[in-house]
């Protein structure tokens, strides 16, 4: 690429989010003086079609051959703004983006002199970079055209039903032995009172029956591999010791069981026989022994008689799929308070949660639709409900769970379509959130039914040790007085969790959890269904606590989030892989092998005698093999290491003492420095941040480099350990590279305090702005002489280490697929 | 409420519950009657009874060993229930005596065969009731018929025939449940120990002779097989179990145990006695004749 960089430098005002603090004038002008910039201007929203528009524009009139849009975080528009320039005729990879928004003039509100001197330092850094920039194409990919489903809740279901009406092939992995969910141990659902097994039974049935979907039911997913569009996951079928095929689901076999055990499905307030389904409309209905309660007396085997479904010599079966996409709909499971609770719940009979006291209220529970109480079998007089047990509570999780109002609601007017003026019912509740359609009018009707709310939460429950009775204990906040009310029977609105294997399919699909442990999404508002890994949506409960008709949507959002990858013969996957210089690699003359055995994917093909080699289509872009390379031989395609130099020089320019040199991962630290800057956290305006793909990529000698320039301190920051990275295991690359790192710079006379490592996640905007703060205070305690001393006593070692560090511009090398 | 678990313990009983919302387990083991032989440990399909060996005090006499019951493997089949040659364990759900697993005739019921023929009672013999060592046989005055009432605890008598061989007028017959054989090779028996003694339900079934050894008389022994849980001495006391006295019953778990408590070829004997009896039934109803 001998054509001499032509830069476009694009400030945008984005209203008053960036011109409210930093002054965009001057910023344009400083552009303008920048080498290589022949073209800069201003707009006030740059994303919108007139902002898009004047950049097409301005690379027409004055042949940009590089673009850089100075606004937003790149993990907000780069790909707008890639889209944009492509449009204009120019290869997507010659834009940058200089991110003077969340990193600069929302973090900086207070200080806008220091935040436009950073704001111009930022352009430079990416003006830098884009003089080093070079055309990349996208790597294509085939797609398999089947989709995989994880989990068979009411969510899973739509998503597997969606997709499979489009005409692609479903797999519907589900961990139970029948799909269904939480929905299908509900008797009702609100605010229409339908009778949930009735509307679910028909869609469970029409998943079964659609040719384009596989029920895969009690299997565990074991592990996923691949990429977008080619991902090879390994599921693990239970043996149910049944013959699939020929059970019919008459249920002769557990009339003649003598062993009952305690039935999960019904809370385990009932039982179900060692063979058995665990409810009567399960799909599929086929029966399963649990082998850990079978005697073996082979009765059922005799009932089956003839079609001889029974096999006891079933082992577990693995089976392999690959699919193009993978839906997440894992549900979530309910809080049951612990050991010493203040509400009595597993030490007072009569006190139980709502999802009991909906087994009791169905017909088909273990009480036969009577609700009677634990300690007598008495039909109870008095019922008091308690709202948000383990929700809103900072003790325990302090997000709300978004359904519980709503069927304390439900539970109350069945109570008193049940029982009429034989029960009083009572409900202790903080605030009351019916906020969808038809659901502040079902709270009007309890109401009318003459039920009691009470505005307290209850600060503990005493059991009448005669009677069993319940005295609930609670401030009436509208009164404003004390209450005590004894009742008979007290039903607890528990939270909704994340399931208890949430953590391991996280692992699994390599997704990040947020801090309440539901899986996170790409974006709360515009990309809730999206996770940070292509090809893998989530839908559902799993994503957060909601409702029935919320979950449905979002399975067919989910659906429809799938079929754009599935209905493509081929989808594009981003260049920015590592390649391997073959005159350089020093495999070829003595065994090395370091990169391959660093790759987190297995990405890398070594072969003794001959140069190492990437497979493109397996290198997920983190650069891990890039720092670990002890010959320097590999590149990351658009994170050169003459790229990342450039910025490092351009942010230690002036007053370099004073700066924090940043090496933030772009899927946790720099997305968590996004997030304090978003919600507005102040920190001082001495960080200047280099973003590169993950904490893997941050050579020895970008932090050497970094001291030889001046640098006040130098902070990398990377994905929590022990599973957070997003490239798996980059972060303990990192670790082990940066620990060895620490104690030569410390024998260098470097003072340790500043040179750090800090894990940072993408919901942790407090933790970052923290951090910032923190080093900016030990930066000042230390002192700008005593910085500038260490500096230069170090500066000739550096000089001689980094002198063997010539890094070139290296020619755009064939990526081979 | 949540289902909850636990055991509890007194000098007399050890009681295992499982309580759930509407429906509720128990399972008692009665202490006074249970010896310590370990029949329902070896049977347990959950593997859920465990026995203690009692602790050697110098110059006393040696306690049985002590059963415990698992509370969170128990599974309240039944099994031991039914299998106790001495009635010592009681099952209950919802606080009604039963047996799951003879129900569904999984399990066959072991037979206590007493038949005591009143008639030949004079009114004022007391020898059965007098000889019983576990005081099951009660014996009241009939004034109406002019004869005697001979009631016996029938569920928990482990049948060892003392009754039937004192009776001097020939009026009571038994039937052993569990058949067998037993040895002491008199050159292992440390001599001068008497834990076998001490701890047999049965007087008189294992005896120190003058040459201080121990020495068996065979009639009366149920085959409990708690003397070989206490002998010190490896191999000096043989016992094995050949066959039970049970109910019919076509049932995998039943050959399971039958081998556990007897051995392999026990319960192949019995396989095979109950084909011929299935073979003499096919051939007669074909013939339409007796077989001989």
């Amino acid at each position: 690429m001998a054509e001499e960089p032509r830069i476009g430098v694009f400030v945008c005002h984005c209203g008053l989010n960036i011109a409210g603090v930093i002054d965009i004038e001057a910023l344009t002008e400083y552009a303008k003086t920048l080498p290589n910039v022949v073209y800069a201007v201003h707009n006030r929203y740059t994303c919108s079609d007139p902002g898009q528009e004047e950049i097409r524009k301005g690379i027409d009139e004055h042949g940009l051959n590089r673009v850089i849009v100075a606004a937003c975080s790149p993990r907000m528009h780069e790909f707008t703004f890639r889209r944009c320039v492509s449009e204009a005729g120019l290869n997507p990879f010659l834009f940058e983006m200089a991110n003077i928004r969340e990193l600069c003039s929302w973090c900086h509100p207070s200080n806008p002199e220091e935040a436009t001197e950073k704001a111009k330092e930022i352009v430079k850094m990416a003006v830098a970079k884009a003089r080093l920039l070079q055309p990349l194409m996208p790597i294509q990919v085939p797609v398999t055209d089947k989709a995989l489903v994880l989990g068979g809740g009411i969510a899973g279901m739509n998503a597997a039903l969606e997709m499979a009406e489009m005409g692609f092939k479903v797999y519907l992995v589900e961990k139970k032995e029948s799909i269904g969910g939480h929905m299908a141990q509900l008797d009702k659902t609100f605010p229409t009172l339908d009778c949930s097994i009735c509307i679910e039974g028909p869609k469970m049935v029409d998943v079964s029956r659609h040719p384009n979907v596989e029920i895969i039911s009690f299997a565990d997913l074991l592990s996923v591999e691949g990429y977008v569009g080619n991902f090879r996951v390994k599921v693990r079928k239970n043996p149910r010791y049944i013959i699939d095929d020929n059970c019919t689901g008459c249920g002769e076999c557990k009339d003649v069981c003598p062993i009952e055990y305690p039935n999960e499905w019904d809370m385990n307030m009932g039982v179900r026989r060692t063979i058995s389904v665990p409810f009567d409309q399960a799909v599929p209905l086929i029966y399963r022994i649990n082998m850990d309660y079978c005697i073996e007396c082979y009765k059922c085997v005799d009932a089956c008689g003839d079609r001889q479904a029974i096999d006891f010599s079933q082992e577990p079966e693995e089976i392999e799929l690959e699919v193009g996409t993978i839906v997440a709909a894992t549900g979530y499971d309910i809080y049951l308070p612990p050991e010493g609770n203040l509400y009595g719940y597993g030490k007072y009979s009569n006190v139980i949660t709502s999802l009991e006291f909906e087994r009791l209220i169905l017909a088909a529970g273990p009480t036969g639709g009577h609700v009677i109480r634990a300690s007598d079998g008495n039909r109870p007089r008095t019922v008091a409900l308690i709202q948000c047990v383990g929700s809103r509570d900072l003790n325990i999780h302090e997000y709300c769970s978004g359904f519980c109002c709503m069927y304390t609601l439900k539970h109350t007017i069945q109570l008193k379509e049940h029982y009429g003026d034989d029960v009083e019912v009572y409900v202790f509740y903080i605030d009351m959130r019916s906020n969808f359609k038809g659901y502040e009018e079902f709270y009007q009707r309890a109401l009318e039914m003459g039920v009691n709310f009470i505005r307290g939460r209850v600060s503990e429950i005493i059991e009448d040790p005669k009677t069993e009775n319940l005295v609930i204990r609670a401030e009436d906040t509208l009164l404003g007085e004390p209450i005590e009310v004894e009742v008979e029977l007290a039903v607890l609105a528990t939270a909704a969790v994340s399931s208890e294997d949430a953590g391991e399919v996280a692992k699994i699909l390599n997704i990040t959890r947020g801090t309440d442990g539901f899986f996170m999404e790409s974006h709360p508002k515009l990309k809730p269904i999206d996770t940070p890994v292509d090809g893998i949506f989530i839908a559902g409960a799993c994503q957060g606590p909601k409702d029935i008709p919320y979950s449905v949507s979002q399975g067919a959002g989910a659906a429809a989030r799938a079929a754009t990858i599935l209905s493509k013969p081929s989808w594009e996957i981003e260049p920015i892989v590592s390649v391997i210089d073959p005159d350089k690699c020093r495999n070829v003359k003595a065994k090395c092998g370091i990169c391959a055995s660093k790759c987190p994917y297995g990405a890398i093909r070594v072969e003794p005698g001959k140069p190492a080699e990437v497979i493109a289509a397996t290198c997920h872009g983190c650069g891990t093999c890039v720092a670990e390379c002890p010959s320097d031989a590999i590149t990351q395609m658009h994170f050169t290491d003459a790229q990342i130099f450039a910025q490092i020089d351009a942010a230690l320019g002036e007053s370099a003492e004073k700066k924090i040199l940043g090496f933030l991962c772009n899927w946790c630290s720099y997305a968590g420095a996004d997030l304090a800057g978003t919600s507005r956290f102040e920190y001082p305006p001495t960080l200047r941040a280099i973003r590169v793909m993950c904490s893997g990529r941050v050579d020895r000698d970008f932090v050497l480099e970094a001291f030889r320039r001046g640098a006040g301190m130098v902070l990398v920051g990377a994905c929590h350990l022990p599973y957070d990275c997003h490239y798996i295991s980059g972060n303990w690359r990192m670790k082990e590279r940066m620990e060895a790192l620490a104690k030569v710079l410390e024998k260098l006379g470097i003072s340790p305090e500043r040179f750090r490592v800090e894990y940072v996640s993408a919901a942790e905007g407090v933790k970052f702005a923290s951090v910032i703060k923190e080093m900016s205070e030990e930066m000042k305690e230390l002192g700008r002489e005593r910085i500038i001393a260490e500096n230069e006593k170090v500066k000739p070692y550096l000089d001689r280490m980094m002198a063997r560090k010539r890094p070139k511009q290296v020619a755009v090398a064939q990526i081979r697929t | 409420m949540p289902m909850k678990i636990f055991k509890t313990e007194t000098e007399d009983k050890l009681t295992i519950n499982r309580i759930m919302h509407a429906r509720s387990y128990s399972l008692l083991l009665d202490r006074k009657r249970c010896i310590g032989c370990d029949i329902c440990n070896i049977v347990c399909p959950r593997e859920a009874i465990d026995i203690e060996k009692p602790a050697k005090i110098e110059g006393e006499k040696l306690t049985p060993p002590r059963i415990n019951v698992d509370e969170n493997k128990c599974q309240f089949c039944g099994i031991c229930n039914t299998i106790c040659p001495f009635g010592a364990l009681a099952l209950e759900i919802n606080d009604e005596r039963t047996i799951p697993v003879l129900r569904t005739e999984s399990f066959p019921q072991i037979i206590h065969e007493i038949e005591v023929d009143t008639s030949k009672c004079p009114t004022d013999c007391r020898e059965c009731e007098e000889i019983c060592p576990f005081d099951l046989i009660k014996i009241s005055v009939d004034e109406e018929k002019n004869g005697v009432n001979v009631d016996v605890e029938t569920d928990h008598c482990p049948c060892c025939r003392l009754c039937e061989v004192k009776c001097p007028h020939d009026a009571i017959h038994t039937r052993k449940i569990i058949f067998g054989s037993i040895a002491i090779k008199s050159e292992k028996c440390p001599g001068g120990c008497s834990d076998c003694v001490d701890v047999c339900p049965i007087p008189g079934v294992l005896y120190l002779s003058a040459d201080g050894k121990v020495h068996v008389n065979e009639f009366p022994c149920i085959y409990c097989g708690v003397c070989k849980i206490v002998c010190p001495a490896e191999g000096a006391l043989e016992m094995q179990r050949t066959s039970v006295h049970h109910t019919p019953v076509h049932s995998g778990a039943w050959n399971k145990a039958l081998e556990k408590l007897c051995s392999t070829e026990g319960m192949a004997k019995e396989l095979r006695s109950r084909l011929i009896v299935k073979a003499q039934e096919s051939v007669r109803r074909r013939l339409g004749k007796e077989v001989p």
